[in-house]
């Protein structure tokens, strides 16, 4: 087994609560093993997250720096951070539940999708929105994450090769015409292949900037918070979880804004 | 001889990740958690170089204490 899957199971125990996303999710569609850290989206329920921190305190989790794993941060899109030891492994676990580029709508199918499913996780085109970070690396997963996407709407929506999008063009004219009204870049197409991929470039970096933007959003809402979290750390290595859990959302209120 | 340009470009494919990555589909279910198992302690050896920094979520890095 392994500990992701396991904590999945344990998380999902009886109840889907938690749906694996993220470079978890891209390691359970055979792509690439790329992170040594786990996340997972959480269902927005008092229940789920209190279950989710008993089990992490069964593992002598305790919290790194982030939001408290309840409600009202996790409804403004923020993220918990927890960490603990398993043998000779770090295991991180990070946790939200309003994952980002992520349409209510879309989450919801999510949830209906991955019910009775283990283990649980997100679907191609969930983790291909989830790909558009800030990173570089994630672009490349994104790229082969667009060539499993089995319907062309999807595959000229998210291609990163513009030469796959060039016999995309080619062989289904109708779905390019309709892809042209969602996605701007592809009008390069027809400049030719060395536009394309110019504008695939540009694409990227914009991409890159707006969630450059969004994570700024959050680093200055939290600025507070870092402060006296500084104080808190010193504190919290001293108590169990769920005490600590208790003692930081008693600090948190008042000083990280639930919305950013 | 120089194969043919025009063949050549319409067969060349952009590239991703590598055929190692990409292998992964070919293992069986064990297989690929002994795999990921194998990979995750191989990358215990970074922990001192990513003590701080977040990869997923909102935050980037810890606060210093």
């Amino acid at each position: 087994m392994n500990i992701y899957l396991q904590l999945t199971e344990l998380f999902n125990k009886e109840k889907l609560r938690a749906i694996i996303c993220s470079r978890q999710a891209v390691v359970l569609h055979r792509l690439a093993i790329m992170s040594k850290d786990g996340d997972w989206i959480l269902r927005e329920e008092e229940e789920a997250l209190n279950h989710i921190l008993k089990i992490l305190a069964a593992h002598g989790a305790h919290y790194r720096f982030g939001a408290p794993l309840d409600l009202r941060w996790l409804k403004g899109g923020w993220s918990s951070h927890l960490e603990f030891q398993y043998g000779n492994l770090r295991v991180r676990t990070d946790f939200f539940t309003r994952p980002p580029r992520i349409a209510p709508n879309v989450l919801q199918n999510l949830w209906k999708s991955q019910e009775g499913k283990h283990p649980a996780f997100v679907g191609v085109s969930e983790l291909a929105e989830l790909k558009k970070t800030n990173r570089e690396k994630d672009y490349v997963i994104l790229g082969e994450l667009a060539r499993k996407i089995t319907d062309i709407d999807g595959q000229i929506f998210y291609s990163r090769s513009a030469r796959d999008l060039m016999e995309l063009k080619t062989s289904h004219p109708d779905a390019w015409q309709e892809g042209l009204k969602k996605r701007e870049i592809l009008q390069s197409a027809t400049l030719g292949l060395e536009s394309l991929e110019a504008a695939l470039d540009r694409e990227k970096r914009l991409l890159i900037r707006e969630n450059e933007v969004r994570l700024d959003r959050y680093e200055k809402a939290s600025t507070a918070w870092s402060v006296c979290w500084q104080k808190l750390s010193k504190q919290n290595n001293k108590h169990n979880l769920m005490d600590t859990h208790a003692n930081l959302i008693a600090h948190a209120e008042g000083v990280l804004p639930y919305e950013p | 001889m120089n194969p043919d340009p025009t063949t050549h470009n319409t067969l060349r494919r952009d590239e991703f990740l590598s055929e190692e990555d990409l292998d992964l589909k070919n293992l069986t279910h064990d297989e690929l958690i002994a795999w990921w198992n194998e990979w995750l302690l191989m990358a215990q050896a970074t922990n001192d170089q990513d003590q701080h920094t977040y990869s997923h979520g909102v935050f980037r890095h810890e606060p210093k204490v």
